[in-house]
């Protein structure tokens, strides 16, 4: 179908504001790749010239795989994520579920709760739950790592919402039809809202994938650290980082995540097939 | 089973299926803020052996305490810049590219790469981009004839700073929540504003497209109004603080940590709760009754 | 008969077997070390593993190293409450007082007099100047011995300076000497700063006791509550801080920012810890002729310099740990073990064993800005902490009103009774 006039100019203007936001969006990126691979006296010449004046090669990635145990702690944090993903979603399903369709005591303030919950962070329950943990000989353990993540309030209000939308009559031909609540939710609700648990596995993974404040409280052994431990070793206020092979290291954890959105995008956007409910 | 009425029965599947979050729930919030409820009446200090009753010094202290006013402040105003901007932003961006076809991956990923960042990495590249004489933000700024501005260290721009760093880790975020909601409209919805005369796209977006999204906007904005009020790492790694670039987190882990106060950081932490569950119980409240659920 | 001779001589070997390898096992001690910055691993771990090449009954074990002293600092204060501290730790100075005070009161520490005296009388005076053996002590009691150590020195661009007309090898030595250039040096090319000292920007006071003992001054009036920086000694501070950006053409930046800036060949002299030397050496390339200089002193008589760095504890109280505790501690304060440490960071060796040619001799005959700290060791006082605990947010407090001044908010004179006052109300 040939494009009319006036459907070109719209898109040439949609792009250009994409455009010009992608920029944006790419410029620190820009500057860390090209950074991990110049010497270390021309980083900050002040030229963002993406051609280094001399070729460093590789040395940069390769300080950063094999000076610190990169390989190591993106395998962490696999683990970590994964664990904690899994809960998250055994966990926040069927409340949600439960909040969005069901009237049973104590449901608002379960609901008040994890709107409540959604606002305290981390640094503020740190420490009791870090003394717990010492007093039950928990403490450097990927348990422990995971523990305060379990419950996502995110997921559940993400998905309390989306559940809401879901029609109550197609449940209640499913009661009738002797399905328990139970398999309601994983075989009827659930796969209509595959695109928001999809979203939610991506956030989950990437915020935790770049956790670095609570694995540092519980963690004394290197062993068990997740990623962002690893650019640590770089970054060095005292005696000044050493940029070449911070930014090498970051570019190597940003990959894994790039990569499952690529392969993921398709689950939760689904462009023009809308298929709706 | 089935001798139960069905809205007994209902009530405890409820129940059951709420149980482990309601557990978790317990544990790890509830339990560790009645912790914090408990030290804020005392003068703990971490590592002391000693703890004493105080009462509610702490809570008068907070009255005087300029640094905290001025972290209040700061964190409002940081709020009020990257709320609007980054769901406003998310909104647009994922209406402009819900609607490409070839380009939509593209522009997914670039968008989304600023959430998967890692800060300690970004910090530097952020140092060197905003830098006064070597980076590429103020030889941009020369060109078009304005002079080298202090990104980082002038006291009036700090915060601003930091928004726009909020903003652009948050936007691709909240696009991707959009493009979710945008993909659960029912395409029929927009050939029955067809028949309807509704052709025109803006006309589109008002009376289908905006009201759809009603429940993933409600979303967007309290979790946006959170992430935003819980600024911490950004001003922990850029500014630390300085020139009065404190924020409510911040100040409360400086009380708490740098300083060791537990006592008093807990007396802040709970005001700082007190703001937020208020704002976005309100937002919730309040908009819960306007989105149409479909 | 014969089958249960057999059998009673295989368990007699194998309970002696069993024995002699339980044994050998035991012999292995293994303890638990904390340091901070990460990226020190790059010489813990090669002095970690040469230890346990000399001595292999002792296994050393890192944990996962803090992000900063600070972190390192809360990292202990956990420990302390859950049982589980390290058996050898690196404190900052900043902090090793409070952190002392507070393991003390709790009955967590270890005093490592008995051990030096073990050791032999000439051990302590042969390997430690009493300047840098006093950082390792609280309350004239020896809980550590020094780390690292370093004291500020000047970075300078020495083509900047000579096409500013002076020369590089005669820096000034005093502050109106440093002014006077940075202005010169600016004068020559707008776009360059003449000077920064990062004041404003440096977590914690160290570059403001600079100031403040150059001039033979102290920062708290000994016995007492009071700052020690009234009167002329603090008035003279912040009219330095502020002209170094009204005369020294200094930009306000934060120091991440200044150092790449210096490296970058935009700085004329940069003040700044030593222990940065290798990373800026690697930044200038051959971009400039980059040297160092002394720190300079307004009073040459009395004038001393701050000393930043770390000194290393132990914690433990199991006396076959606290032996191999000790051995690491004597390891790594030794002049091999500085040798090491010195060629990768910039820091002052705290052995001054290490100084001589022996060990670092020949390094400094190579790399002479290494050697500048060096020079200002008679100089080096400790680095001051304030009565009360509350150093840290002193100093954030301080910070404030330094940067109204030198950003012209605040004139010196107006400002010098509020710093007072704040430190003073927070002193107690």
């Amino acid at each position: 179908m040939k494009r009319r006039p006036h459907d070109v100019l719209p898109s040439v203007a949609a792009h250009s504001v994409l455009l010009l936001g992608a920029l944006v969006m790419l410029l620190p990126f820009v500057w860390m790749l090209v950074t991990s691979i110049r010497p270390p006296h021309e980083i900050f010449e002040g030229s963002l010239l993406p051609w280094p004046q001399e070729f460093y090669g590789w040395g940069h990635y390769e300080a950063a795989l094999l000076n610190v145990p990169l390989i190591r702690f993106m395998v962490n944090g696999v683990l970590i994520c994964s664990g904690i993903l899994i809960v998250q979603i055994l966990v926040a399903v069927p409340a949600a579920y439960a909040l969005a369709k069901l009237h049973f005591f104590g449901k608002d303030a379960l609901w008040i709760g994890t709107l409540a919950a959604l606002s305290v962070p981390i640094q503020v329950t740190a420490l009791p739950i870090y003394i717990a943990l010492a007093t039950a000989g928990w403490l450097n353990t990927y348990f422990a790592i995971m523990l305060p993540f379990f419950l996502s309030v995110f997921a559940i209000f993400l998905l309390r919402q989306a559940f809401k939308t879901f029609p109550d009559e197609i449940i209640h031909a499913a009661r009738l039809d002797g399905m328990g609540e139970f398999e309601i939710i994983w075989r009827i609700v659930l796969p209509s809202y595959q695109s928001t648990l999809t979203a939610f596995c991506i956030f989950s993974v990437v915020a935790h994938w770049n956790d670095l404040y609570w694995p540092m409280i519980v963690i004394s052994e290197t062993k068990l650290a997740p990623p962002p431990l690893g650019m640590m070793f770089f970054a060095n206020a005292e005696s000044g980082s050493d940029y070449g092979a911070l930014m090498a290291g970051a570019t190597l954890l940003t990959m894994p995540l790039v990569l499952i959105f690529l392969v993921t995008r398709k689950h939760f956007i689904e462009g023009l097939t809308m298929s709706g409910k | 089973m089935l001798a139960l009425r069905t809205s007994t029965r209902q009530s405890l599947a409820g129940l059951l299926l709420s149980l482990p979050s309601g557990a978790l729930l317990v544990s790890l919030y509830v339990a560790p803020m009645l912790c914090l409820l408990l030290l804020a009446f005392t003068n703990y200090e971490m590592g002391n052996v000693d703890i004493e009753w105080i009462g509610f010094s702490n809570f008068s202290r907070v009255l005087n305490d300029v640094v905290f006013k001025r972290s209040l402040w700061n964190t409002l105003l940081y709020v009020l810049i990257v709320v609007p901007l980054s769901v406003g932003g998310g909104m647009f961006i994922a209406l402009l590219i819900h609607a490409r076809r070839r380009t939509r991956s593209f522009y997914e990923v670039v968008y989304f790469l600023p959430v998967t960042s890692t800060l300690i990495a970004m910090a530097t590249v952020w140092q060197f981009l905003l830098h006064p004489k070597l980076g590429p933000i103020n030889s941009m700024l020369s060109w078009v004839g304005m002079s080298s501005q202090n990104f980082l260290g002038d006291p009036t721009l700090m915060i601003a700073t930091l928004a726009g760093i909020g903003v652009w880790q948050l936007i691709g975020f909240n696009m991707i929540l959009f493009l979710t909601g945008l993909s659960n409209i029912p395409k029929e919805l927009y050939e029955a504003a067809a028949i309807d005369g509704v052709n025109h796209p803006v006309d589109r977006f008002f009376s289908v497209t905006l009201p759809m999204l009603g429940p993933t906007t409600l979303f967007v904005l309290v979790t946006s109004t959170i992430t935003g009020f819980k600024v911490f790492d950004t001003v922990a790694v850029l500014t630390q603080g300085r020139n009065q670039s404190e924020v409510l987190l911040y100040d409360i882990y400086l009380e708490g940590f740098t300083y060791s106060n537990m006592g008093y950081a807990s007396v802040l932490t709970l005001i700082f709760l007190l703001i937020i569950v208020g704002l976005s119980a309100w937002q919730s409240m309040h908009m819960d009754k306007k989105v149409h659920y479909g | 008969m014969k089958l249960f001779r057999k059998i009673g001589l295989a368990l007699s070997a194998s309970v002696a077997l069993f024995a002699a390898s339980h044994a050998q096992a035991q012999q292995v001690t293994s303890i638990d070390v904390l340091y901070c910055y990460p990226s020190f691993a790059r010489f813990h771990e090669p002095l970690a593993q040469e230890f346990m090449k000399l001595h292999p009954e002792i296994k050393i074990n890192f944990r996962a190293p803090a992000a900063s002293y600070d972190e390192g600092h809360q990292v202990m204060l956990r420990n302390a409450v859950t049982n589980q501290l390290p058996d050898v730790y690196y404190s900052g100075y900043h902090l090793f007082g409070e952190l002392i005070r507070k393991l003390e009161a709790r009955g967590q520490t270890v005093r490592l007099e008995p051990l030096l005296k073990a050791e032999g009388d000439a051990f302590a005076k042969t390997n430690f100047a009493p300047r840098l053996i006093a950082l390792g002590q609280v309350d004239a009691k020896q809980y550590g011995l020094p780390f690292n150590a370093s004291s500020p020195i000047m970075y300078v661009n020495g083509d900047l300076v000579k096409r500013a007309g002076a020369d590089p090898t005669k820096m000034p030595t005093d502050w109106d000497g440093v002014i006077k250039l940075a202005g010169k040096i600016h004068a020559m090319n707008k776009d360059i700063n003449g000077m920064s000292y990062d004041i404003h920007a440096w977590p914690d006071d160290w570059m403001f006791q600079g100031l403040i003992y150059q001039q033979g001054g102290v920062l708290v009036k000994p016995g007492t509550k009071k700052a020690g920086f009234d009167g002329a000694v603090g008035l003279r501070t912040l009219q330095l801080t502020r002209r170094f950006v009204t005369e020294g053409a200094m930009q306000m930046v934060d120091w991440d920012q200044s150092r790449q800036q210096f490296g970058a060949g935009k700085t004329g002299m940069f003040f700044s810890t030593p222990a940065q030397l290798k990373q800026v050496t690697e930044a200038v390339g051959g971009r400039f002729n980059f040297t160092t200089a002394r720190f300079p002193l307004d009073n040459k008589a009395k004038g001393g310099v701050p000393t930043g760095g770390n000194a290393v504890i132990t914690l433990a109280k199991d006396p076959a740990k606290q032996k191999a505790a000790w051995e690491f501690i004597k390891f790594v304060t030794s002049p091999q073990a500085q040798k090491v440490v010195v060629e990768m960071t910039g820091y002052l060796p705290t052995n001054q064993l290490a100084i001589s040619p022996e060990y670092l001799g020949p390094f400094y005959e190579a790399n002479p800005n290494f050697r500048t700290a060096t020079t200002q060791i008679d100089k080096s006082l400790p680095w001051a902490g304030y009565p009360g605990g509350q150093s840290v947010r002193i100093w954030r407090a301080q910070r404030d009103v330094v940067g109204a001044v030198m950003r012209g908010e605040k004139t010196p004179e107006a400002a010098l009774p509020e710093l007072i006052k704040i430190t003073e109300d927070l002193m107690e």
